[in-house]
């Protein structure tokens, strides 16, 4: 190989890593990992290798924007082939319950009006792993979470040109990627009219100011700022405007939760489940670490909160395991769809074990349950954010 | 049932009914032991079956970090094998026993992962040695040792799938990129210097060669 595995997995972070092959892909990731061990900042940690799922540390979340290389990475079957989303060749089509049909390269579609919005992404099943029943999928805890800004165009510009008709009534998005195997069903999901045609809704092609990187999405992944991630489709090239929800697996079972509270371990409900969309407010503690031992004295406990749509209000933390509470200071300016970010000084005068707890509260009032409500996909964990901590002497 | 019948008679109803839950207790706590052991022998196979046919879309770390009841581990099995996982009846049921109990809801953290347990559970002998002198492969053993094993990502006749075709490859004439990658892998394939002995990976080779 005439490149580096370090080279070649700089590249295929940037998103320029043209010809670059899925086992090349696999093996420099996998020295990456071993490459980053031991330097102060540590790599992401790894829940599945392929398709590669990977969280962010929580310590990255003392920025406020998370780098594109610390970002989590999410997806069903990796990313698409290099052929699939060479930059000459690629297009977006738009299709369905259009007047004109449209095919859009890169450049073409960089010609609507360029808009920058700083946004939360997050896995619907970030923090799955503390749901109790345990349930199946990938056993996120904290960080599967980041924000990005986010350049791009507004999907609503892009559906304007090529006209909505009135039966079109959800926006399904495809994109490049591929399952290994012609049995698994495509990753395709729809989002509802509303939510394509808002204003903040983006087809972006930049992340943090750089393109978006192959493992993120590269050329264009959709934004729908506030709500869960697999709305936010990657490696975009097919928006199809429909009458009906997309059918199929990805819409119609996964990525579904139940309408009304279920009893915990219960089956799959009877009961009416529908699609997740918004993120509930949610915080977590960045620093300190769990497990940390602290000096007596002062210790800055910070973190971030942030709650789909809706600005944060309050952050509460508890320095002796949820007995008393005190309000945080929110820092920085508030932004929509951004996380804020927040401090507590906490003057620590007892020796001995304790738990740090945070929990936020956004403008509707709407506070962080101490734990989720249940539910059989172990979607949209909010539960209060949790530290053990040892103060010495 | 006739024989409680009888004893109710005698004791009273309550003292009757206690030794009845405790009857139950200890056979379900008899039948809990039971579920979460596996013979040696079985488990060697439900791990192979899960190097080979899960592997083709996943890898297996996937596996080791779900903790989940018999009736959900059912339904992803099912889920699965609809979604096209090679697995007959017979190796499926082998794999739900394995994967029941040892991944639990009552399991440890932190569990071996499939690698290692391959390593662990090697079959008496083990793979056998290199140095034995050179190794002649029977295309005839190769044939099912490839299907068993290798069918899953290559296809059929070793046509291709989600992995490339071996018929007529050329890594066929180039003997030690061959071993190198059936015995340490590359990209999405897995090692198999574990789970294949070297005279099965010259078994293999002999067959597809033939082809």
């Amino acid at each position: 190989m005439a490149v580096t595995r370090r080279a070649l997995f700089e590249r295929v972070l940037q998103g320029i890593g043209a010809g670059v092959v899925a086992g090349g892909l696999d093996r420099a990731l996998a020295e990456s990992q071993v490459e980053t061990t031991g330097q102060a900042s540590g790599p992401l940690t790894v829940r599945v290798s392929r398709p590669f799922d990977a969280e962010t540390p929580v310590r990255e979340f003392t920025s406020w924007l998370t780098s594109n290389e610390r970002f989590f990475v999410r997806s069903h079957f990796g990313p698409p082939s290099a052929e699939a989303i060479q930059p000459e060749t690629w297009r977006l089509t738009v299709k369905g319950l259009v007047k004109d049909e449209l095919t859009l390269s890169l450049p073409e579609l960089k010609k609507f009006e360029p808009v920058t919005i700083t946004a939360v992404l997050q896995c619907s099943g970030n923090g799955r792993a503390h749901h109790r029943p345990k349930v199946p999928g990938v056993q996120w805890e904290r960080g599967a979470a980041g924000n990005a800004q986010w350049t791009g165009v507004r999907l609503r510009d892009v559906l304007q040109r090529a006209g909505v008709k009135p039966q079109g009534l959800h926006v399904q998005m495809q994109g490049a990627d591929r399952p290994a195997l012609p049995t698994v069903p495509l990753f395709t999901r729809s989002i509802p009219i509303a939510k394509a045609l808002h204003p903040d809704t983006l087809l972006a092609y930049e992340m943090n100011g750089r393109p978006v990187p192959l493992l993120h999405g590269a050329p264009l992944r959709v934004i729908t700022p506030g709500w869960m991630a697999e709305s936010c489709m990657k490696w975009l090239t097919e928006i199809t405007l429909r009458a009906d929800e997309t059918p199929g697996y990805y819409m119609q079972q996964a990525y579904r939760i139940p309408e009304t509270s279920i009893q915990p371990g219960s089956g799959l409900p009877g009961s009416v489940m529908v699609p997740v969309e918004q993120m509930p407010v949610k915080s977590l503690i960045a620093a300190p670490a769990e497990g940390d031992t602290l000096r007596i004295g002062p210790v800055t406990i910070q973190g971030v909160a942030w709650a789909g749509e809706s600005p944060i209000t309050k952050v509460e933390v508890s320095c002796d395991d949820g007995k008393t509470w005190a309000p945080a200071r929110l820092v920085g300016e508030e932004q929509p769809y951004a996380w804020r970010q927040w401090q507590y000084l906490w003057n620590a005068r007892q020796v001995g074990p304790t738990a740090i707890l945070c929990r936020a509260t956004d403008a509707q009032g709407t506070q962080q349950p101490e734990k989720s409500p249940w539910n059989p996909g172990g979607f949209l964990w909010n539960g209060w954010d949790r530290l053990s901590v040892t103060v010495a002497a | 049932m006739g024989e409680a019948r009888r004893e109710r008679g005698r004791w009273s109803p309550l003292v009757a009914g206690l030794v009845l839950l405790l009857g139950i207790a200890a056979v379900t706590a008899a039948q809990e032991d039971d579920k979460h052991t596996i013979e040696p022998a079985q488990a060697r196979r439900a791990v192979t079956l899960i190097h080979a046919r899960c592997a083709v879309c996943h890898t297996t770390d996937l596996i080791v970090q779900q903790r989940l009841p018999p009736d959900r581990w059912q339904v992803t099995v099912e889920k699965m094998m609809h979604w096209g996982a090679d697995l007959s009846k017979d190796e499926a049921a082998t794999l739900l026993q394995f994967v029941t109990a040892r991944y639990h809801p009552g399991a440890p953290d932190h569990l071996p992962s499939i690698e290692e347990e391959l390593a662990t559970t090697a079959p008496a002998g083990g793979p056998s040695p290199a140095s034995d002198g050179p190794l002649v492969g029977v295309s005839a053993r190769g044939a099912e040792i490839f299907a068993r094993n290798c069918q899953a990502c290559h296809g059929e006749g070793a046509m291709g799938g989600a992995g490339p075709k071996l018929a007529r490859n050329k890594i066929l004439k180039n003997e030690g990129a061959f071993w190198e990658t059936v015995l340490h892998g590359r990209g999405p394939m897995p090692a198999w210097g574990s789970v294949l002995s070297h005279q099965e990976i010259a078994d293999i080779h002999a067959w597809l060669a033939s082809r």
